[in-house]
């Protein structure tokens, strides 16, 4: 792919990203700017589930717990070692890529739909660890994360502030995807995806390259968790067991995985439409089930891909396709 | 001359079934060698458990020397050994020149010069330079054939093993696949390949090997091999 095309591609995110970043002009309420804050964190997220899902075709039901990972690795840093937030942020990551190895090891050998439950399996048996875990992890009331957040000797604690850091880092997590996927590793992943049997043949070592994507979505998910942890104050088990991991999933696929918009357009249509449609959470619930099935049935490539495939179809009259987009069959005719 | 790939008695169950038992086979370096026998004899096995897509149940292969037995497919792509699949394939939802690409990104370092230095030069010399921005999922089927050619090609390979690589292909591919193929050898390749078209193995191949049952009924000069009695046996009433 030619550099020039691969950073045209990056462009529109980063232009919806700088309309984000300017949002706090029209002084947004409290409400909002937390609403947004929270999905900023998830979109982090999202993006690492991206190269995961979307690059590399395995799906994970855990991705909460990697985020818990993060944020319990921010919280118990801060209170047992006193280490603030700009050093718990790679540590965190290092931790949860670290467990990200752990269950991905064994789970990715057995592959396919065993991952998924694996990973389902983790999501709960972390949340019923941390349960479990006394006072070290707070039980089931979980932790308290005090301390503010400074940059360049700023107190970014304040809303607006700690808005704007979470757009700066969700533009690096955007960035970041988008070079992953412009890379020959990014190739790498698309074609163990479309067909492992092929791509061991032609030198790929498709175990190692899967634990591999699994690992570097545990990175993204645990500096999720870092801003989340520092952000709401206090975590608990329930945030990070398998109903959020759920969630995770469902965004990324309503978003559209393979896409650089993807990530961030589910991360905020599914934060903001029970606002905008005034529902409460078990409408919300039903309307995010529907979404899902509708995604999955009708566009394949995720909204922004339909989006994207619609506007093709209006202007040029034909549909086309581009290589991270489309979700082909994993082999060609036999 | 030291054989580049040494097989010797490479055995293969499934459950009950022996799809190859005791095959010993020796590849010589720069011929084009055939591989035929009736359907189920073994001749996809016999690849499979050299690529490592399957473990064997017994036996021993040396590719240059070198016990490659067992080894990961990955491990032997990267020793040099290329393959291409009876059902033919290709990344499908990816584009023709990245699927060249990838295959061409994860090859062992170092070898002789490349006479395809790039992904380009590898879809020129196998006719689909037109088709680099299609996607390969919409590939007409012998062009998918090809494609497959070019991605085993793109590994660097010493060795390449070509299952039917022109099944499914009309009289015009087949002889555009043909001249392909001798070409080859010029370029430091060696060949073995298996096609049930005996007229195809006749002009690409001076030696071949037959397999009957899991097991190895003949192995010489092609003319002879065609004209021994037991070979006609296994073929009596088939496609001989
Ligand atoms: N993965 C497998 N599992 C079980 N049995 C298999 C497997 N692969 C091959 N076999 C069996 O092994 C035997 C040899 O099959 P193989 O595919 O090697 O034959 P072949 O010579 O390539 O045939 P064809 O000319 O039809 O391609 C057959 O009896 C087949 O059913
Ligand atoms: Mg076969």
């Amino acid at each position: 792919m030619k550099t020039g095309n691969a950073l045209r591609s990056l462009l529109p995110v980063l232009v919806i990203l700088a309309l984000i970043a300017a949002v706090p002009l029209f002084s947004p309420s409290n409400r909002f700017l937390s609403l947004a804050i929270s999905a900023g964190t998830n979109v982090i997220a999202l993006y690492g589930l991206s190269v995961l899902f979307g690059q590399t075709g395995i799906l994970s039901m855990g991705h909460a717990a990697l985020v818990g990972v993060g944020a319990y690795a921010a919280a118990i840093l801060a209170r047992d070692f006193g280490v603030g937030f700009w050093t718990a942020l790679p540590v965190a990551a290092l931790a949860s890529a670290v467990f990200a190895m752990i269950v991905g090891i064994p789970s990715l050998r057995v592959g396919g739909h065993h991952f998924v439950i694996m990973t389902f399996a983790f999501g709960q048996l972390l949340a019923i660890v941390l349960t479990n875990g006394g006072d070290y992890t707070g039980a089931a009331t979980g932790l308290d994360i005090a301390g503010p957040v400074t940059l360049f000797g700023a107190d970014m604690s304040d809303l607006t502030r700690y808005y704007l850091m979470v757009v700066a880092f969700v533009t690096a997590a955007a960035v970041a995807s988008w070079a992953i996927i412009h890379s020959s590793y990014g190739r790498t992943l698309r074609a163990i995806r479309e067909n492992e049997k092929l791509a061991a043949s032609l030198g790929i070592n498709v175990g190692r390259h899967k634990i591999g994507a699994f690992v570097v979505s545990g990175v993204f998910a645990g500096i999720s968790g870092v801003l989340l942890a520092y952000f709401l104050g206090h975590i608990s088990p329930s945030q990070f067991s398998s109903f959020p991991s759920i969630y995770l999933a469902l965004m990324v696929m309503i978003g559209g995985a393979r896409l650089i918009e993807g990530p961030l357009a589910g991360g905020i249509l599914v934060a903001f439409l029970p606002e905008v449609l005034n529902l409460d959470p078990v409408q919300s619930r039903i309307v995010y089930g529907v979404c899902l099935i509708a995604v999955i049935m009708l566009l394949p490539d995720g909204l922004i891909g339909g989006i994207v495939r619609a506007l093709r179809v209006a202007f040029s009259g034909k549909p086309k396709q581009e290589a991270e987009r489309d979700a082909a069959p994993s082999e060609a005719r036999q | 001359m030291s054989p580049i790939l040494a097989i010797s008695g490479l055995g293969k169950q499934f459950g009950g079934v022996t799809a190859l038992a005791g095959v010993d086979l020796a590849v010589e370096e720069g011929e084009i060698l055939g591989v035929v026998g009736p359907n189920g004899s073994g001749k996809t096995t016999l690849f499979n458990v050299v690529t490592g897509v399957h473990k064997p149940s017994g036996g021993t292969v040396l590719f240059r020397g070198r016990d490659i037995t067992g080894l990961a497919p990955h491990a032997i792509s990267r020793a040099g050994i290329g393959y291409t699949f009876q059902q033919a394939m290709a990344f499908a939802g990816l584009g023709v020149l990245e699927n060249v690409q990838i295959a061409g990104e994860h090859r062992r370092a170092g070898g002789a010069a490349n006479p395809w230095p790039t992904p380009q030069a590898l879809l020129d010399f196998v006719g689909l330079s037109a088709l680099g921005g299609e996607k390969a999922g919409v590939l007409p089927f012998g062009s998918l054939r090809l494609l497959g050619l070019a991605l085993a090609l793109a590994t660097r390979p010493s060795l390449l093993l070509l299952d039917e690589p022109a099944a499914g292909l009309n009289d015009r591919e087949t002889s555009a696949l043909v001249g392909l193929v001798r070409q080859l050898p010029g370029h430091g390749i060696t060949v073995c390949v298996i096609d049930h078209d005996m007229k195809l193995m006749q002009m690409l191949c001076r030696r071949l090997a037959v397999l009957d049952f899991g097991s190895k009924i003949a192995d010489g000069p092609t003319e002879k091999v065609l004209a021994d009695p037991k070979v006609l046996d296994v073929y009596l009433g088939g496609d001989l």
